[in-house]
Parts: C-alpha cells; sequence; structure tokens
C-alpha cells in the first residue's frame, strides 16, 4: 500500500511500470537476436561517460554537477551503441571481441576516474553510487515524465515497425532480400535497446539494467512458441518483476530497488524454466 | 577450355531483338575480394520467363553472383540492372526478386508459426508504416496451400523438418508474386528421387506463376534437368547456352562428372572421360 500512498514511491512506481513494459516487449527481441552482450556493452560505456564528466569536473570544479555526469553517460552510451551497432551490422570484427574489450576499457577507465576523484577530493564522484547500483532515493518527477516519455516511444516504435523487427529478427539476410531495410532496422533496435538502457541506469544501476532486458524474454520464450503469448507473458513477467522490487524496498527501505527487481525477475525465470522441464519430461514419457 | 560461345549467342539474340524481355541484365561485372578477383568480366542476360541454371565448381564465383544479384555487395566494375533497376532498388519493391537461400536454417526457439514466417515474404512489397494487403494475404495462403504446407500453418517453425521448412521458406519466396525466383543450391541435401519430384514442383510452379527461374548449383544433373540454358561459371563465365550445346570437355575440366549418366555430352564419353563424383 504503501506504494501508492508514498508521493515519492508512487512516482517511482509509474517509472518503473512504464521501463517494465517496454522493457519486457523489447527483451523478447533482445533474446532472439542475442543482444544480452551488446546491452552490457552500452550499459557499461556510461561508466567511461561518467568517468569522463568525473575528470572534467576535477579541471573545472564548477562542472562537478549531476547534468554533466548524465549528460556524459548519454553521450557514451550512444557513441558505444553506434559502434557496436556499426562493427555487429559490418562484421569487419567479431562483435563479441569488440564488445567485450570497449567494455572492460570503459569499465577501467570510469573506476580509474572514480579513484582520482576520491583521493583529490575525498568524497565520492558525484552520481557514482546511481550509476553503478542504481537510484535508491525517490525518483523525481521530471525524471517520471522522461522515463515514461521515453518508454512510451519505444513502444510505439516496436508497435510502428512490428513487422519488420520480427523480420529482421528472424533473418537479417532474408529480411533484406524480400525488401526490408536491415540496416535501419538493426540500428533502430540498437537506438531503442540504448534508450531503455539509459533509463534503467537511473533504477538499476549499469551493472543490473541488463535484467530488465533479458529476464522477462527469456522467461516468456522457456514458456511458449507463439510470438503473441510470449509477448504477453513477457510483459506480465517485466510487470511482476518491477511492482514486486519496488513493493520489497518500500516494505524495507534498506533493501535496495535495483537487486530486489533484478532478484524478482531472476525467481520468475527460474520457475518458469522448472515448469518447461516439467511440461517436458511429462510429454517425453507420455509418448 | 572451351571456347566460349557467348558472343555467338547474344548476336543471335541482338539479332531477334529479345533485349527488352531480360529481366536480369549483367554487363561486364567484376568482383575483387582482398585484392584477389573473385568473378571476372561476366556478361550474362537472362530472359524472362527462361530457366537458368548457373553451375560451377565450388570457389568458383556463384554464391558471389547471387549476392551481388541481390544487391548485398556491390560489383567492382561493372553493371547489373534488374528489370531495368539496380539490383538494391529491385530488392527493396519486395515483388522483384524471391529468393531461397542455401541450407536454410531458422532458429528453434523463434516463437513464430508457419504462416507468420510466410508472411514475412510480404513485409518489404508492404512497405512501412502499413498493414498487408488482403489480396497479398490470400496470395500467400494461396501459395502456402500450393507448396503443401497449409496443414502446417499454425505449427512453430522450429518444429519442421528439412524438408518442410525448405517449402514454407519457397512458400515465403513467392508470397510477394516475385518476378525472378532465385534459388542457391536448393538440392542440397535432398535424395535422387526427391530432387525429380523437386523439379518437376518447381517446373509446375514456373508455369503456372510465369516465373523466371534461376538456379545455382554445383549439382549438373539437376540443373540440366530443369534449365533452358546453363551459364558455367568458373571466375569467368565459360558457356552460356542450351545444355545440350555444353562443351563435354569444359564440364569435364570443371567438375570430373560422368556426362553420359546425365544424358549430355555424349562426345565426353566417347573421348573417354568417366565419373569422378
Amino acid at each position: 500500500m504503501q506504494l501508492l500512498t508514498d508521493p515519492g514511491l508512487r512516482l517511482a512506481l509509474v517509472a518503473v511500470v512504464a521501463m517494465g513494459l517496454a522493457c519486457a516487449l523489447l527483451s523478447v527481441f533482445v533474446v532472439l537476436r542475442r543482444w544480452a552482450f551488446i546491452g552490457e556493452g552500452i550499459s557499461h560505456g556510461g561508466l567511461g561517460g561518467a568517468g569522463t564528466a568525473w575528470l572534467v569536473a576535477l579541471l573545472i570544479p564548477q562542472w562537478d554537477q549531476q547534468w554533466l555526469v548524465m549528460t556524459a553517460v548519454v553521450l557514451f552510451c550512444l557513441l558505444m551503441a553506434v559502434g557496436i551497432g556499426y562493427f555487429t551490422r559490418d562484421g569487419i570484427l567479431n562483435s563479441d571481441t569488440v564488445i567485450g574489450i570497449f567494455l572492460v576499457a570503459s569499465v577501467a577507465w570510469g573506476f580509474l576516474a572514480q579513484g582520482m576523484y576520491r583521493a583529490v577530493l575525498h568524497r565520492e564522484p558525484v552520481g557514482f553510487d546511481t550509476l553503478v547500483f542504481g537510484q535508491m532515493r525517490p525518483v523525481s518527477a521530471a525524471f517520471t515524465l522522461a522515463a515514461v516519455v521515453a518508454c512510451a516511444g519505444v513502444i510505439v516504435s516496436m508497435w510502428l515497425f512490428g513487422k519488420e523487427i520480427i523480420a529482421y529478427s528472424f533473418d537479417p539476410l532474408m529480411a533484406q532480400v524480400s525488401g526490408v531495410r536491415a540496416g535501419l532496422m538493426h540500428y533502430l533496435m540498437i537506438l531503442l535497446l540504448t534508450v531503455m538502457v539509459l533509463v534503467g541506469i537511473r533504477m538499476l544501476g549499469s551493472i543490473l539494467v541488463m535484467a530488465m532486458l533479458v529476464l522477462p524474454g527469456a522467461t516468456a520464450l522457456a514458456l511458449s512458441r507463439r510470438l503473441g503469448r510470449v509477448l504477453l507473458i513477457s510483459t506480465a513477467v517485466g510487470l511482476i518483476g518491477v511492482i514486486g522490487g519496488l513493493g520489497a524496498h518500500a516494505w524495507r527501505r534498506y533493501l535496495p530497488v535495483g537487486p530486489c527487481i533484478a532478484l524478482a525477475l531472476f525467481a520468475q525465470f527460474l520457475i518458469a524454466y522448472g515448469v518447461r522441464r516439467c511440461l517436458r519430461a511429462t510429454s517425453i514419457n507420455s509418448q | 577450355m572451351a571456347a566460349a560461345p557467348i558472343a555467338d549467342y547474344d548476336g543471335r539474340r541482338a539479332a531477334t531483338k529479345k533485349f527488352m524481355s531480360d529481366i536480369v541484365d549483367i554487363s561486364g561485372v567484376d568482383f575483387a575480394y582482398a585484392g584477389q578477383l573473385v568473378l571476372k568480366q561476366i556478361d550474362l542476360r537472362i530472359e524472362q520467363g527462361s530457366t537458368v541454371g548457373i553451375i560451377g565448381p565450388n570457389g568458383g564465383g556463384k554464391t558471389t553472383l547471387v549476392r551481388l544479384v541481390l544487391g548485398l555487395i556491390q560489383p567492382t566494375r561493372g553493371t547489373i540492372r534488374i528489370q531495368g533497376m539496380m539490383p538494391r532498388q529491385a530488392v527493396r519493391r519486395g515483388d522483384v526478386i524471391g529468393y531461397l537461400p542455401q541450407n536454410p536454417r531458422v532458429p528453434d526457439d523463434f516463437p513464430l508459426n508457419v504462416r507468420q514466417v510466410v508472411r514475412l515474404g510480404l513485409v518489404g512489397k508492404t512497405g512501412m508504416l502499413r498493414p498487408h494487403a488482403q489480396a497479398d494475404l490470400d496470395f500467400a495462403e494461396r501459395m502456402m496451400d500450393r507448396v503443401g504446407i497449409i496443414e502446417l500453418a499454425d505449427q512453430p517453425v522450429g518444429e519442421l523438418s528439412g524438408g518442410q521448412l525448405q517449402r514454407v521458406l519457397i512458400a515465403r519466396a513467392l508470397a510477394a508474386k516475385p518476378k525472378l525466383l532465385l534459388l542457391d543450391e536448393p538440392t542440397t541435401g535432398i535424395d535422387r528421387s526427391g530432387q525429380q519430384r523437386f523439379i518437376e514442383f518447381l517446373t509446375n510452379l514456373k508455369q503456372e506463376l510465369g516465373l523466371t527461374l534461376v538456379m545455382v548449383s554445383h549439382d549438373l544433373r539437376a540443373v540440366t534437368a530443369m534449365s533452358d540454358r546453363i551459364a558455367c561459371l568458373n571466375v569467368k563465365l565459360h558457356y552460356h547456352d542450351v545444355p545440350q550445346h555444353l562443351p563435354a570437355d569444359l564440364i569435364y575440366q570443371m567438375f570430373s562428372c560422368d556426362l553420359q549418366a546425365m544424358g549430355i555430352g555424349q562426345a565426353a564419353a566417347n573421348k573417354g572421360f568417366h565419373c569422378n563424383c
């Protein structure tokens, strides 16, 4: 009940429900395209961006502000997304290798900058906890509005380009030779993933954000082979995960939101996987 | 190597003024990969309504030619026109080229049924931000019926056998009523009797829909059985004419095959060429 009565938590509830819906739908295609690692790469790009902002803040103390960190995070995530999109599309280099390289470089750069900032100013850099572990404090109205608009944009884009996204996810080459603008769909999907990563980082942090973009889809795909049902199950799993996670935080405030959401999603995945195994065993026995 | 009769062939065609009916016009095409010429000076015209088999040994450039026709790669030199359009334009229209890939595979866990996969063939033709036209959906349904998969329409595509999947992908390739159907090694993995049925099936389909068929294969037997013309490709185009005139020594050099058994190249048998494949 606290979720509905506490104004701060009410805003957080609106933000996570919007995120839960958009991430759940997108996660089906992230899983089908095997793009989980791409998402990890993009989300960890944010740490490199924040690191750059912290170093700039050491040089120009007036700029030691949250806006600079967030701007740098957005820029670096977009840069990472474009780079990953380019390499994964053209096959110039092995995409996993490229993502692995840039991911560790970005994380290393972020932690290096954090260490320098802490050594000079004797405190954690601005936005460090939020970026890495997600936000524990209630969210602002401005963030909630931005999150809802971004999530609505992702959902509407997926609805408008649904048949192209499905064709591209099924087989990029066949989609292209059927007349689908496969390059456009590739970058559109990378962009949608980046938007959701950026929104999700605020709540879950860069380490856990991919839970929202993998687990609902993986859970739904363990339970069904019908696209309509998969999208419905994924949405339900996503919503249960975010509301359950936020509810746990409302119940005991010391429980961080991000890990609660990630574990709520993981628990559902385990149950779905167990159900699938049981169903398979039953069908084999009945044959 | 046999003398190439391409010039004679083109001369005959110019005389009969049939160029306007060419659906594919490949002119002076080179393609180099990593500095090495994979295709050299390819000239090939394919008449509307014909069946052309493109044969050649592995590594002879067949797949590269397919990729060029599909606009997936650009020629280093020369031009390709499909119905007067650049390949990319033709492909983007969605209703010009149908394509059946080599060794078709789909992800087992993909949550689409057969009907949904066949309808993916309409996505390019329909275009973005528009729903499929009812007439196109009806035609896709007809193609499913025609290739014998209508009973499987609601079955998840990941549960199909290889043969069923091939038929699904043929229906998908035909769903947008293309003028040209491009088949890349379609008989790979099919036994002899199956090949015969497949060839009859394609021949009937071609007549029904007024298709132009281009079949790329290293399976000489299958290609010669159904093609009006054969194009023999090994980096260069060595031959382009009717299968009956296929120079036996050229085939022997390319394939080391038993020509007599295929009912072609009697001269080769007389010359003592023997089967090696």
